[in-house]
């Protein structure tokens, strides 16, 4: 049989029909797929040495939302949606899925993802740059198990180090950058007898004294002043009376807490910028003079370290990705996902390939789930409409479930949202559900197991990545796999 | 003024404790479409105009009930979106910025977090804190009654 389909194979190909010779050949989906393949064959391995890396995580966008983005940011824009390419998924990235569970978690948590990244190595669930001896709050553990991080190694050849953020820069995927803790939420202060340990917001103020962090911008002013002090947005929490604000001034700091202070940031001192108490706003819910843009910060951050001629590495989260999706509101989910987009393109726009490896990808998924048989250019955050047998649109006509009930395009398998009711021993129904109250920005998507919080999934998520070395993007790898090809970048002859 | 002040909820002193408006009598159900949370604050959180022109006069908000502070309460807080805590992603669980405080004429039923409500009442603005719970609020119902939506 083998051998009788290599004997066909060879055969067609004495015979092969040229392309344009075939009858789809004016279909413009043929003319565009040949143009992928002109686009893809013009690819030259870059094997340059990467001075500069700058790794980009929108936190929780694994392969679903990413596609839900894609069909958001569309939508927006006009188009069906499903034919939308976000800046990160044009030819000139080189792309790969990611295999994210942690040590001991096959679902992870963003602590251990981001250390894996930052470190080379699969870490434990809820514990950031420790070894595996390491254990969950066990501050004991510490001492022995901390691993070297990319910054550190890069800060050791000369160049500089940002952190960017839309949640508090010292939760787990900024705190990834610079911290070695036990516990993840040891954010502002370390349990009573751990006189060894160091909070996270400590050890931030720490690396950026040591030179280690050069810019860090994001939210979680809280962690860094003392209880009854404020500043701009934030209100102190610290119990140990320490202001880590004023020590971080004090060895030639700037800060800014608000769009104006941002816009007056001088270029020659170590930046430090928290505009709020907790995580940033919601791109949705955002006031452009409390916080800038998160492409206003790649774009002021990238500024800032560029003046390095060894170069910088740079780490930009879209934290809040991941938050809306825990609340199951599909739609700041989507809203922050754009958001991201536009940070990574203005960041590709500011940076040269030639000389800069920029790595587009997710810590982990969600639970997000999508419905089907929605006809084109059904709005992501609406109904599953109908497949038209004209055209390419949409019927716009609601699909029902056997319930008689029209459904969402984009559902969560749990969460809030839960149709199950407690009041009723568990027991549900699915309510109706009008396009309006579905694209409402505050709607949350129907689930069916019930949690408080919507849970992350172990789902891959993918790697984009253009610049020196980005061509080791390929495959299926795992996620400390990322590191490698960073160091690798960084350190090629 | 700082838009977070309103959502301390450690308890505090020198701020009256009396109930805002008292009682109210009568259902005070607005006859208009339920408002949406969002629509009472701008994104800076001040008061939007449709807040600060209805202030004073019975409305009806739809949006979720925060699980109660104190059982058997007239008091609990409406948010726009059900109550979600990630358990391991955050230390403790903040309010939203956009809340609105709610005093029932009488003690109530719970009510799932995730079940959306109507809750109709006379709309107060100004800090008030609770005396109770120590909840200092910006922006209230009171009189209020609510239904399921």
């Amino acid at each position: 049989m083998k051998t009788s389909a290599l004997a066909f194979a060879a055969a067609m190909a004495g015979t092969a029909v040229a392309a344009q010779d075939l009858p789809q050949a004016s279909s413009d989906w043929f003319t565009a797929g040949q143009a992928t393949i002109e686009a893809m064959l013009a690819r030259k391995a870059n094997t340059n040495t990467a001075k500069n890396v700058i790794v980009m995580v929108a936190d929780g966008n694994g392969v679903g939302t990413n596609y839900a983005t894609r069909l958001f940011d569309g939508q927006q824009k006009g188009m069906l949606g499903e034919e939308n390419v976000l800046p990160y998924e044009t030819p000139d990235f080189y792309t790969a899925l990611v295999k994210t569970y942690n040590i001991n978690a096959q679902t992870p948590d963003s602590a251990p993802t981001a250390g894996a990244m930052n470190t080379g190595v699969k870490q434990r669930f809820n514990l950031i740059n420790l070894s595996e001896s390491g254990i969950h709050d066990d501050c004991t553990t510490e001492a022995g198990n901390t691993l070297t991080t990319f910054s550190e190694i890069v800060t050791d050849m000369g160049k500089s180090v940002g952190i960017a953020s839309t949640a508090r820069l010292t939760h787990a995927t900024p705190a990834a950058v610079y911290a070695k803790t036990a516990n993840r939420n040891w954010e502002g202060a370390v349990p009573e007898g751990c006189d060894n340990s160091k909070d996270i917001a400590t050890q931030l103020i720490d690396a950026m004294e040591a030179g280690t962090i050069d810019f860090a911008m994001g939210g979680g002013g809280r962690f860094f002043l003392p209880e009854g002090t404020e500043v701009g947005q934030s209100k102190g929490r610290r119990t140990d009376g320490v202001n880590l604000i004023e020590r971080a001034e004090g060895f030639g700091a700037q800060f800014a807490h608000d769009t104006a202070g941002f816009d007056a940031l001088s270029m020659d001192a170590p930046v430090l910028a928290l505009f709020n108490d907790s995580h940033l706003e919601y791109e949705a819910d955002r006031a452009d003079d409390d916080e800038p843009s998160l492409a206003d910060i790649t774009k002021k951050a990238i500024e800032f370290l560029s003046q390095n001629e060894n170069g910088f590495y740079l780490e930009v989260e879209a934290g809040r990705v991941d938050h809306a999706s825990h609340a199951g509101n599909a739609y700041r989910t989507l809203t922050d996902g754009v958001a991201f987009a536009e940070a990574v393109a203005i960041a590709d726009e500011l940076t040269n390939d030639e000389d800069t490896l920029i790595i587009v990808t997710a810590d982990h998924e969600h639970a997000i789930a999508f419905n089907g048989y929605c006809g084109r250019g059904s709005d992501i955050l609406g109904l599953c409409m109908g497949v038209s047998k004209m055209g390419d649109k949409h019927s716009n006509e609601p699909l029902l479930a056997a319930d008689g009930k029209p459904y969402t395009v984009v559902g969560f398998l749990n969460g809030s949202g839960s149709v199950l009711r407690e009041d009723v021993n568990w027991v549900g129904a699915r309510g109706d559900l009008t396009q309006e109250e579905a694209t409402d920005m505050d709607y949350v998507q129907q689930a069916l197991v019930p949690t408080s919080s919507e849970t992350h999934s172990g789902e891959d998520v993918a790697v984009y990545a253009k610049g020196p070395w980005a061509h080791l993007v390929d495959g299926t790898l795992e996620q400390n796999v990322l590191f490698h090809v960073m160091h690798h970048a960084v350190t090629a002859e | 003024m700082l838009r977070r002040d309103f959502l301390s909820s450690c308890l505090g002193t020198g701020l009256s404790t009396a109930l805002p408006l008292g009682l109210l009598p009568g259902a005070l159900r607005a006859e208009a479409a339920p408002l949406k949370l969002r629509e009472l604050y701008n994104k800076d959180k001040s008061f939007s105009g449709i807040a600060l022109g209805l202030e004073g006069k019975p409305l009806t908000v739809e949006g979720f009930m925060a699980p109660p502070l104190k059982a058997d309460s007239t008091f609990f807080v409406l948010t726009k979106m059900p109550m979600s805590v990630c358990p391991f992603c955050e230390t403790e669980a903040d309010w939203p910025a956009d809340i609105l405080a709610i005093y029932t004429r009488r003690t109530f039923r719970t009510v799932s977090y995730s079940r959306k409500i109507e809750v109709s009442g006379l709309l107060e603005l100004g800090p008030f804190r609770d005396p109770d719970t120590g909840f200092l609020s910006r922006v209230r119902l009171t009189g209020a009654h609510f239904d399921i939506a």
